[in-house]
């Protein structure tokens, strides 16, 4: 430990010099010392804790309030506390519909985009030249198309009446076209929901993973082709285990956006609650909170949500600690 | 290359609500900026001498209102000296930034806002009352209806300025082909659609969506209510009998006649609008505002569009939500006067009757109603008729704005169109949902 503290000490010696003159050397330049990190942080806090601290607080506070819009008005709420949670908690909504709907939603949408974009990264690994600028202008166009507009593209496609999508699926036999509108169905309402998410999702997936594939050295795999591994086997022996931080962090952001999926939904034909039967928790705290003015009730969705996600991320960074150490 | 960037928009906070809320509000900035510089330069009187009144109009309404509005402002210019400053808002995105200015104190002067929104605003307490105003005859000149729907515990927050109402539209041309008559009652609209589905198969002869304002008519028509009041107490009227009937007999248009198509079931009025527009379907229920726009998307239409009520039953009218606008002065007016001023100027005589004309809605004072109801036009007299003998309104209640916020009529017909619930048991759910709003 002494050679650090020594190093330092040449340095700050220079700087406290007038400090030490006057006999307190050794506390300032340990106080400034401890001081100096906070210092340095203190204009991100300063950020942070407006751009993002502050609302969220908010938030929490007016999950516990009766607030609508003649509070908005007024500016004063009446303190409820818990009853907004008890509502949510106890309405058939958010056990039939808006949780199994979110929770469903997005572990398909995560495995897929994971799945989907790993694949999209191996495949951009073997490329060469054109093809592999070909296949990148691709991706990085289903990355670049904001997301309203991709949905427009998707509901366009799947127009129960005229949709190109339609047709081809009631050709194959999977739905009929003259008695189904496929929005109006929770299930296809979702699998065009996560075919839009999943191709809008996995370009992040494949650009981070074909980064962390080409940090894999190319002896190993030489190596155990000559000891007469698979390419399969491979993957699961060399490339898994080598990219897992990749995987952990490609997956935990995932599944936070995947979850909290507004815009996606609620643009879709009903989903912005006119079909109860295809809310999701964002969509569902944004119509309490902005449609019906309970903003209270809104907020408290919201924090629920926050809170199933942070129990979610605190999962999977423990489970990746633990192999870490183990 | 941030990790956020891939989804734009639900990123940055937990919840979209607030994201969205705090873009709006930076957006009305501008706004509260402007209104700030007005107040500096007032006099405080009602002649408005260098001042400005901070207006918004809903966009749409009439798809080129330049000139009308810049014809506006010079006259109120001319009139008390005070400048307009004039922003449209989008329909769609209007409540959502009624409320954000609400919140942010940067409401306008003067605002159009919807006629179920009226009451709404003002018990939050954000529109000015405007009783002691609105002189006794300038009332008693609006539509009766309409005044009603601005007046809220007795105190007049809004004034109507425009109306409108929702009767059928059909294409004669094929209606003479298929040798069909107008129907009357409503076993005749059952017939007619089937009429025109012999006449084309690839037709729909009749669009059934989810919507609030297509399925009113027939539960009034039937007998029933959507809500009753008593005093300040309301209860939802949609699981009676007859409510049940007239959304039963909806329904069944699509379910047990097959008029309808099911991508219909998610359409709103404006894809019934461009359906009808497109030649998709020759028979649908839209407002008095929109064969303008029909024959502006499709010209070959022209003169091939006919109107008629909506028919009882067994013959008679059933009764049509008649909507429109208020004019509302805010809280937050520094002159009120001069708002009122600007307000009454907009909603009577001249400049009331140009909007309409301009814009295909019906103006809203009776004076200038019973010149309408004479008209020729094949597309007035029909609506006129409708609004004069059956219009009616929803429930004016503060709760009403939830109601439509929680899509409670929608949903309804969505599970019974959808089938997944018959209407019974649907009409119950929404109208325990529509209860536990009241009850609040």
């Amino acid at each position: 430990m002494s050679v650090p503290t020594d190093h330092l000490r040449g340095v700050d010696q220079s700087l406290d010099r007038p400090a030490r003159r006057r006999g307190k050397g050794l506390l300032t330049y340990a106080s400034a010392n401890r001081r100096r990190p906070w210092m340095l942080l203190l204009p991100t806090f300063i950020v942070l804790g407006l751009l993002l601290l502050y609302p969220m607080l908010r938030v929490l506070i007016l999950s516990m309030q009766d607030f609508g819009l003649r509070e908005l008005v007024s500016g004063d709420a009446d303190f409820v506390f818990l009853d907004n949670f008890r509502e949510v908690l106890t309405d058939s909504t958010m056990w039939r519909y808006a949780l199994p709907n979110t929770v469903l939603f997005s572990v398909a949408c995560v495995i897929l985009t994971v799945v989907v974009g790993t694949a999209v990264a191996m495949l951009l690994a073997k490329l060469s030249g054109w093809a592999r600028i070909l296949v990148t202008t691709a991706v990085m166009t289903a990355w670049a198309v904001p997301a309203v507009t991709g949905t427009y593209v998707w509901i366009y496609l799947f127009d129960a009446r005229s949709g190109f999508l339609t047709h081809l699926l009631s050709d194959a036999g999977f739905i009929d076209m003259a008695t189904t509108n496929i929005f109006s169905e929770r299930f296809w309402f979702y699998a065009v929901a996560t075919l839009n998410v999943v191709h809008h999702g996995f370009p992040f997936v494949a650009i981070t993973v074909l980064a962390g594939l080409l940090t894999v050295p190319t002896e190993l795999h030489e190596a155990a082709a000559i000891d007469g591994a698979g390419a399969w086997k491979r993957f699961w022996l060399i490339t898994a285990p080598i990219l897992k931080p990749v995987f952990a962090i490609v997956t935990i952001l995932s599944t936070i956006w995947d979850f909290k999926v507004f815009t996606q939904i609620y643009l879709m034909p009903g989903g912005d609650g006119a079909n109860q039967e295809v809310l999701n928790l964002g969509v569902w705290s944004y119509v309490s909170a902005m449609s019906q003015n309970r903003f209270g009730l809104g907020a408290a969705i919201a924090v629920l949500l926050t809170l199933v996600l942070l129990g979610i991320t605190i999962f999977y960074l423990r489970t990746l600690f633990k192999e870490d150490t183990s | 290359m941030s990790p956020n960037q891939p989804r734009s928009s639900p990123t940055h906070t937990p919840e979209p609500s607030w994201s969205r809320r705090s873009g709006v509000v930076i957006g009305t900035g501008a706004l509260s900026a402007l209104l700030l510089s007005a107040c500096g330069g007032g006099d405080g009187g009602s002649s408005g001498e260098g001042e400005t009144l901070s207006v918004w109009i809903m966009e749409g309404t009439n798809p080129d209102a330049s000139d009308f509005f810049s014809d506006v402002e010079e006259a109120f210019e001319e009139e008390t000296g005070a400048t307009l400053d004039i922003e449209f808002v989008p329909w769609g995105a209007a409540h959502d930034q009624f409320v954000n200015a609400i919140a942010g104190g940067t409401t306008p002067d003067v605002a159009e806002v919807g006629t179920t929104w009226t009451p709404e605003f003002a018990d939050a307490g954000a529109l000015a009352d405007l009783s002691d105003l609105v002189s006794e005859d300038t009332r008693e000149g609006y539509e009766e209806n309409l005044m009603e729907s601005g007046t809220y515990d007795d105190a007049v927050y809004g004034v109507p300025w425009y109306a409108g109402v929702r009767a059928f539209l059909y294409r004669t041309d094929v209606f003479e082909e298929a040798g069909l008559e107008e129907p009357t009652t409503w076993d005749e609209i059952i017939e007619v659609g089937e009429g025109l589905k012999e006449h084309d198969p690839d037709t729909i002869p009749f669009p059934v969506p989810a919507a609030q304002h297509m399925v009113t008519p027939f539960i009034w028509g039937a007998g029933g209510e959507v809500a009753t009041g008593e005093g300040d107490s309301w209860t939802s009227g949609l699981d009676s009998p007859e409510s049940e009937e007239g959304i039963q007999f909806y329904a069944d248009l699509a379910v047990e006649h097959d008029l309808s198509t099911p991508t219909a079931s998610t359409w709103d009025e404006a894809d019934v609008q461009d359906a009808f527009a497109q030649g998709d379907t020759p028979m649908i229920i839209n407002g008095s505002w929109t064969p303008d726009t029909i024959i502006d998307a499709n010209p070959d239409l022209e003169g091939n569009i006919g109107a008629f009520p909506i028919p009882g039953p067994d013959g008679g009218l059933s009764p049509s939500f008649l909507g429109g606008s208020h004019m509302n002065v805010f809280e937050t007016a520094e002159n009120p006067e001069l708002a009122w001023g600007f307000v009454e100027m907009m909603t009577t005589g001249e400049f009331a009757q140009r909007w309409g004309e301009e814009s295909g809605y019906f103006p809203a004072t009776t004076e200038l109603l019973d010149d309408l109801q004479e008209s020729e036009d094949p597309l007035v007299a029909p609506f006129a008729e409708q609004m004069n003998e059956a219009g009616a309104s929803m429930p004016v209640t503060p709760e009403w704005g939830q109601v439509e916020g929680a899509q409670i009529l929608p949903s309804m017909l969505q599970s019974v169109l959808g089938d997944s619930e018959d209407v019974d048991s649907a009409a119950q759910d929404a109208a325990d949902e529509m209860n536990e709003i009241f009850g609040q």
